[in-house]
């Protein structure tokens, strides 16, 4: 059964393509071929089938399947005409497919085309609509027509228009447009015969005309605009001719014209009155121009009657009006300077160049008029100035100023200016300004006289630059106005108005403005002045006219510790200094200040400073009482002490026996009273020595002390503790003699032992106390043995220096003479104080250890030699320490631990 | 005149008139424009001398001042219907002889043709509101054939083009008296030259 199907198939494809005279012969075909469908329409097609394929393979015509765009169309649009024709009816619609097919079922199951057509959908032309035209003039001189219309609506199919005109006695060839469907140019249309105009559309399904347009081409020009203007300046300042060329014939169109002009750098148009201009012309003179003033000229065109277009405005074409008189003399005003001299002025006289449309020409100079109006007539002073001011020196009195502008055509009417004597007349009152549109306006209340005029002086206030006045007038009749100028925002102005009299001028009144305000650029810097406990005291300076971008309303001080809220206080602005109060004591705070203006405050730097602990007076409250009783105790202690006298003295100055009433000193004619270094010295004049010898002593029984010099020892040796200086042995005990006592008051047991071994004696030495030089030394023995030596002995402790000298000069005449040699070198290191004047031998260095004050009261004049002798001994007797020590151990000992430098008396500090 | 039997006719005359005059006033203007271009074209000498050809009409009359509208009218209407067959002629040998190489000297030419055509009809219907109807072309006398020889083709086109400009001034007067005659002649329009 496949096969045979198969074998069908392939007979039906063999049928459908026999060919017969070289084409390919189908088994049927569709009527109408390739129809062209209009939209809502129904169409019906038959698919006719051929004969010869009916007996060949028994196909007939319910066997017809219709199918657009290979969708089956439903079998109800079918209808079997006879058994080889077959209909198939649709409603035609924009979806409806390009293609549609006949197809034939063969044997119910293969289906097989058999032919095909193409559906062309669309839509007849509307009636074009909105016929117009237009002429336009070309400057090849032809009149080509234009005609536009309104095609309608889409008729998605190939579709034709033509604009068709004709003469009622002649057709001529439609003009087809050229890629658009709704315009069509005729060449060259000829004008005074009535044109037919009219459009036909048309398309495979219909065609479609205009209403006809009957028209005389010349009533629809749009001539071309005049060229070849030209401007030429008339008799009068005030005039200019424009000509032009029209480009169309008279004889063809009478032409009207509009001309249009302003001047150069103005945007806005004026326009010459159409009536002037309604006939045909070539040339036209434009009146009640400004003089000196360039202008710009421009034309248009069209028929005479109004029928038709205008043509497109001309090129431009400019033309400058002659020179006139100035129309009107310069505004006038002066700045007096009085400081230089009371009994003169120097006036410095400003006028305004007058502006373009007023000095009607090029100002070649001014011409300036000075009278003095006096009871004595003097002759005018005249100035020819090239510039808009000029600087006099006048005696002071009242001027009538007279300004007088000079172009080419003429002179202007003078302006005049009157100074006078002093500005003695009523001032405007109430000046005030107000921002308005940008713009500064300055408003005052007139006074009752009659002004003449205003003047409005201003300035720009700064720090930075003088103060340049600009000015203005206005006439008597206003009371206020904008000011003229470049005011800037932010900036002061210094606004004064003065009233100008027909006999003199009023003073002026001045107001301070801003056209715009902002914040302050920087806020004010504040610090103390005085800081307390509770409170302080703020200064700060002004913030500068520059700084201020407008009126400081207020200030704002905004002060706080570390950890608290900020407080804020508001400062009038003419204050520069204010006192914080009810501050925490000695707590540090920080400070700022803000200043305000209209628009907002700006803040200064912080500051801080620390309040104080105490306040004014209360140290002084603690102070003062207690200095008050602490002199009241020690006043009520000196009292005590006065009246108590004799009972201190008695416990603190006990009775000391006087060794010179004791009965050695009755026995030894030559003890001295008292201790004296002068007497020492005359006691042992230098030299006076040969030769020293100790002699010891064995003090073998301690028990030849009696009890009574026992006694006092026990007290003094309690004393001994403070003070090595202060021994209470000196009184006389003989304790003091003893050897333990000599322990007690050198610490030295060695040199105690070779002291009290040699003798029964008391030495005491008051070495001062901590370094400190002796006062006083005394030297007292109370023993009853001779004491020649001891006495001796005991000089050399009462100074220091001399003992020490005394004993240098001892080692001195014991020493070698190489030892002498050596300390020569070492004496040269102190060759510059020797050069000098020296007081007195002041101080030796040890080496290894502090040197200590040495000579002291030596006359200069007579202690010369023995300083450098002594000297020289003194440093020998430092280097032969060692040999010293065990010999004299003591003398080593009462060297001053500390290095005192000493005073000079010239040449300075001696180095050593 | 019929032409004052309606106020209709008499507005449709004085418009024909009117008309009519500015007509020939730019056919004229167009004319000598065109005569600059066709001596220039043709390589032809401006004072050429052209009174030996023939077959062209001649504007000059004798007695224009006595002639009466209708016989302006059939003596304009005869010449120009003479012109529009001669400038049809010379427009044709103008391709045969340019091509279409000179669209100048051709647009000119179809323009007056045109214009000729235009000012025919004018004085046409002008001739059917004098309720005379114009006359048939049938008996007129039919153009010249042309000249065999280039040379007297141009000077023929030459005379030609003097004359229509002859004859667009003759009909400016001859519409003018036309205009005059007729009862609303008050506004007809006076051409800008006056001959």
């Amino acid at each position: 059964w496949n096969w045979a199907t198969y074998g069908l198939y392939l007979l039906l494809n063999i049928c459908s393509l026999k060919v017969s005279g070289g084409l390919v012969q189908s088994c049927g075909y569709i009527i109408p071929e390739s129809p062209v469908l209009a939209l809502g329409s129904n169409f019906t097609a038959l698919c006719i089938l051929n004969e010869s394929c009916l007996d060949f393979g028994n196909i007939y015509a319910n066997q017809i399947i219709w199918k657009v765009k290979n969708r089956v169309v439903p079998k109800e649009q079918y209808r079997e005409i006879n058994r080889t024709v077959s209909s198939v009816t649709f409603n035609v619609t924009s979806s409806l497919a390009p293609f549609l097919t006949c197809n034939i079922l063969a044997d119910g199951q293969i289906e097989q085309n058999i032919y095909g057509i193409t559906v062309t959908v669309g839509l007849p032309p509307e009636k074009p609509k909105n016929l117009s035209c237009i002429v336009h003039q070309v400057p090849e001189l032809t009149y080509p027509m234009t005609c536009t219309w309104d095609p309608g609506r889409p008729t998605f199919l190939d579709t034709q228009y033509r604009l068709k005109y004709r003469w009622p006695q002649e057709n001529f060839p439609d003009c087809i447009p050229e890629e658009v469907n709704n315009s069509c140019t005729i060449r060259d249309a000829q004008f005074f015969v009535n044109l037919e105009v009219w459009v036909e559309a048309a398309n495979a399904l219909g065609k479609a005309e205009s209403d006809p347009l009957v028209l005389d081409p010349i009533e629809i020009v749009k001539p071309l605009p005049p060229h070849n203007l030209s401007v030429n300046s008339g008799i009068l300042p005030t005039v200019l001719k424009l000509s032009w060329e029209n480009r169309i014939s008279a004889a063809v169109m009478k032409l009207k014209f509009n001309i249009r002009y302003r001047i150069v750098g103005d945007t806005s148009w004026m326009q010459v009155p159409p009536e002037d201009t309604a006939s045909p012309r070539t040339s036209f003179s434009i009146q009640g121009l400004r003089p000196y003033t360039e202008y710009v000229f421009s034309i248009r065109c069209m028929k005479e009657d109004g029928v038709g277009y205008w043509s497109d405005w001309s090129e431009e074409q400019t033309g400058v009006t002659s020179e006139d008189k100035p129309s009107k003399g310069p505004s006038i005003w002066r700045i007096i300077d009085a400081s230089c001299s009371p009994a003169s002025w120097t006036v410095r006289l400003m006028w305004k160049a007058l502006e373009p449309f007023e000095a009607n020409g090029v100002i070649l100079e001014y011409e300036v008029t000075i009278r003095a109006k006096s009871s004595i007539p003097t002759p005018p002073e005249k100035y020819s100035v090239n510039t808009t001011n000029l600087t006099l020196k006048l005696p002071n009195g009242t001027y009538e100023v007279t300004v007088i502008a000079h172009n080419r055509a003429g002179a202007s009417p003078p302006s005049v200016l009157l100074i006078p004597a002093s500005n003695s007349k009523a001032p405007v009152k109430s000046v005030r300004t107000l921002p308005k549109d940008g713009k500064l306006w300055v408003g005052w209340t007139a006074p009752n006289s009659y002004v003449l005029k205003y003047v409005i002086e201003w300035c720009l206030v700064s720090n930075s630059s003088d103060c340049v006045i600009e000015w203005q007038n206005e006439p008597g009749n206003v009371q206020g106005t904008y000011l003229k100028g470049d005011i800037k925002p932010f900036k002061c102005y210094l606004i004064t108005v003065y009233p100008l009299y027909a006999d003199g001028q009023g003073s002026g009144q001045s107001v301070k403005a801003y056209l715009q305000q902002d914040r302050p650029s920087k806020g004010p810097t504040v610090q103390t002045k005085k800081v307390g406990k509770a409170e302080a005291v703020l200064t700060w300076n002004h913030l500068t006219v520059d700084e201020q971008n407008g009126f400081i309303r207020s200030y704002t001080i905004l002060y706080k510790t570390i950890d608290g809220n900020e407080t804020a206080v508001t400062v009038d602005p003419s204050k520069t200094e204010y006192t914080l109060s009810s501050l925490t004591s000695d707590t540090l705070y920080t400070v700022r200040m803000m200043a305000y203006t209209d628009e907002g405050g700006r803040s200064g730097p912080d500051f801080t400073f620390t309040t104080q602990k105490f306040g004014k007076g209360e140290i002084e409250a603690i102070v003062v009482p207690v200095c008050l009783a602490f002199l009241l105790i020690v006043l009520l202690g000196v009292l005590f002490c006065f009246n108590k006298r004799d009972l201190i003295k008695k416990h603190i100055w006990p009775i000391v026996p006087d060794p010179s009433k004791s009965n050695i000193a009755q026995w030894s004619p030559q003890v001295p009273a008292k201790h004296n270094f002068s007497s020492k010295d005359q006691m042992y004049p230098e030299g006076s020595f040969t030769d020293v010898s100790v002699v010891e002593i064995e003090a073998d029984d301690k028990k030849s002390f009696s009890e009574q010099d026992l006694k006092p020892f026990d007290l003094l040796k309690k004393e001994k503790s403070t003070s090595e200086g202060h021994s209470s042995g000196i009184g006389g005990s003989s304790c003091m003699s003893s050897p333990r006592q000599s322990v007690s008051d050198s610490d030295e047991g060695e040199t105690t032992q070779n002291t009290s071994s040699t003798v029964q004696y008391s030495t005491v030495v008051l070495n001062g106390y901590r370094d400190q030089t002796p006062v006083q030394v005394f030297s007292r023995s109370e023993s009853t043995q001779p004491l020649l030596d001891s006495e001796e002995r005991s000089e050399d402790h009462t100074g220091r220096g001399d003992s020490t000298t005394q004993r240098q000069q001892y080692f001195k005449q014991n020493g070698g003479q190489d030892e002498t040699n050596a300390d020569r070198s070492c004496f040269e290191r102190t060759k510059p104080a020797d050069e000098g004047h020296l007081v007195g031998f002041t101080q030796l260095q040890i080496p290894g250890r502090s040197s200590q004050p040495l000579g002291l009261g030596l006359e200069e004049n007579t202690q010369e030699a023995a300083l450098s002798d002594t000297s020289a001994a003194s440093t020998e007797g430092q280097t032969v320490r060692s040999e010293i020590v065990d010999k004299n151990p003591q003398s080593v000992d009462e060297m001053p631990k500390s290095y005192l430098p000493q005073t000079v008396r010239q040449g300075g500090y001696m180095p050593q | 005149m019929a032409a004052a039997d309606s106020p209709s006719a008499a507005l449709r005359h004085r418009d024909l008139c009117s008309r009519g005059i500015r007509l020939a006033g730019k056919m004229r203007l167009d004319v000598i424009n065109l005569l600059d271009t066709y001596v220039e074209r043709q390589g032809l000498d401006a004072s050429a001398s052209v009174a030996a050809v023939e077959g062209v009409p001649v504007a000059a009359v004798e007695r224009w001042d006595e002639q009466t509208g209708t016989q302006r009218l059939l003596e304009n209407l005869v010449a120009y219907r003479a012109f529009r067959a001669l400038l049809a002629q010379m427009l044709e040998e103008q391709r045969e002889q340019l091509g279409e190489a000179d669209t100048t000297l051709g647009r000119a030419l179809a323009a007056v043709l045109l214009q000729v055509s235009a000012f025919t009809y004018h004085l046409e219907e002008l001739l059917r509101l004098e309720s005379r109807g114009p006359p048939g072309e049938e008996g007129a006398e039919p153009p010249p054939p042309p000249p065999v020889s280039l040379f007297e083709r141009k000077l023929r086109g030459l005379r030609v083009l003097r004359e229509l400009a002859q004859w667009a001034l003759r009909s400016t007067r001859d519409l003018r008296q036309l205009a005059k005659a007729s009862p609303g002649s008050g506004s007809v329009p006076s051409p800008p030259n006056s001959p």
